[in-house]
């Protein structure tokens, strides 16, 4: 039985997990959860992920949620190229220190700023100022990490000149910012020219995948920054004073 | 395994950025370590690193198998956002800003304690359902140890708190007392710090109730 992957386009960590099985010529089979639609939520899924969240992949026996450990556990299941899972100890300790910085800085702020700011209101979901506040602090603070730290020594991250799944994940994670408004969005990302190189460079090392994987996001931008237009300010992020 | 601790009693609780600290964490976090020329910070790459990297430890703590390691890495992560933002969240806004002077905000602690309580149904209901350890295991994992230190934290909460918050998740609550078990009697001697700091900061609090009780009735 071929290996299944749940996902909804519109997931970071879900996109994530899709590029990479395309890359590394993993055959699967997509089945999509519309989160918005409230699909994570029925009975077969549950069965699936309790967590009633996406992505999950289900590969024989084995049911397994959290992107992370999907993308390592792919890594080491399927015969891929080694530098997106290095077998050297320290190496991939500096994967795993990216990808566990991750959880509470890249995606806490970019995860919380899009969908406080942009898809809980527009989808009819309730929103939180503070909570738009504080995850605005976090992401610049982790943009500013990714730019003077993780991509210090240039390439991908942490040091390597080929990408690991760390960069994958770590990539989506920025790409959901292009559902801002262009002005939030070029204010936000404007200082960060590492960070904008590297993401180009995944594009570049995961073509074409990475662009077709994100289409539905580039659609859903597309009529969201419409509707913004349309919307007075109740959606915008605050701007610094 | 021989390793050295440098002193740590101005970590954590003291919140202090010792200049050398950041050449070794450039996140100014707790832990790091250093192996050689190799730093590495982010205690889940730490535990992993370890198990990998020193030849006297026991399978069971990070399985060879790719399905049982899988699992691991799985509540691993899912700790992250869940388990550790719930109970860090919580004592921090009640406890920690409180003795250092930062603002904090009763909305944090009420959304921390949500996570909380969410978090703690799940390792009951589900993580622990199928074992004694995480995930089905009959043997603790680094996942256990990781996840046992941070529901220990709540130890810094008032004793009224922390059993209302804990007592009814009776897995929980034998799973810790499996865990220490396990880890005997460097469980018990690491967490001595942590105690110590218990008492203090329950003596406060007594402290600060009896005046504000004593201020309400003035």
């Amino acid at each position: 039985m071929a290996l299944k992957v749940y996902a909804d386009r519109m997931s970071q960590p879900s996109r994530a997990v899709l590029i990479f099985c395309k890359i590394n010529g993993i055959d699967f089979e997509e089945i999509q959860v519309d989160v918005f639609k409230g699909q994570q939520f029925s009975p077969e899924y549950k069965a699936i992920n309790p967590m009633h969240q996406v992505p999950a992949i289900v590969d024989g026996q084995l049911k397994l949620f959290e992107s992370h450990a999907i993308l390592i556990y792919l890594s080491c299941a399927f015969p891929v190229a080694s530098h997106w899972y290095p077998s050297d100890p320290s190496k991939r300790a500096k994967i795993h220190s990216v990808l566990d910085w991750h959880h509470s800085y890249l995606r806490r702020g970019a995860g919380g700023l899009t969908f406080n700011s942009i898809m809980a209101p527009l989808n009819g979901f309730r929103s939180y100022p503070q909570v738009i506040i504080q995850a605005e602090e976090i992401l610049l603070r982790s943009l500013s990490k990714l730019e003077n730290f993780w991509l210090k020594d240039g390439g991908f991250l942490v040091g390597s000149s080929q990408p690991s799944i760390a960069d994958i994940s770590l990539a989506c994670e920025v790409m959901q910012l292009e559902l801002l408004s262009e002005k939030d969005y070029h204010r936000i990302m404007g200082p960060y020219k590492k960070v904008k190189k590297w993401i180009d460079d995944i594009r570049s090392a995961t073509a074409p995948h990475f662009d077709e994987v994100h289409e539905r996001l580039y659609k859903s931008q597309k009529v969201y920054r419409e509707r913004m237009v349309t919307h007075s300010g109740k959606n915008k992020v605050r701007s610094k004073m | 395994m021989p390793f050295l601790c440098p002193d740590s009693s101005s970590f954590l609780f003291g919140l202090k950025r010792l200049a050398d600290c950041s050449a070794i964490n450039p996140m100014h976090q707790v832990p790091a370590i250093v192996d050689g020329r190799f730093k590495l910070f982010e205690s889940h790459a730490i535990l992993i690193y370890i198990c990998s990297a020193f030849p006297g430890v026991a399978n069971h703590w990070y399985p060879s198998d790719l399905s049982k390691r899988a699992k691991i890495h799985s509540v691993l992560d899912w700790h992250h956002s869940n388990l550790r933002r719930g109970s860090a969240g919580l004592v921090f806004n009640i406890v920690l800003a409180h003795r250092d002077s930062h603002h904090s905000y009763p909305q944090a602690v009420n959304q921390a304690e949500e996570i909380l309580i969410r978090s703690l149904s799940k390792l009951e209901n589900f993580w622990l359902k199928d074992g004694r350890f995480l995930v089905g295991s009959s043997q603790p994992s680094i996942a256990d140890i990781s996840l046992v230190c941070e529901i220990m934290q709540l130890e810094l909460l008032s004793e009224m708190e922390c059993n209302r918050i804990l007592s009814p998740y009776k897995k929980v609550v034998n799973w810790i007392e499996d865990t220490k078990k396990a880890t005997a009697p460097h469980f018990d001697e690491v967490h001595d710090f942590l105690f110590k700091a218990q008492k203090r900061i329950r003596e406060r609090m007594t402290t600060e109730f009896r005046k504000n009780e004593m201020k309400s009735k003035l």
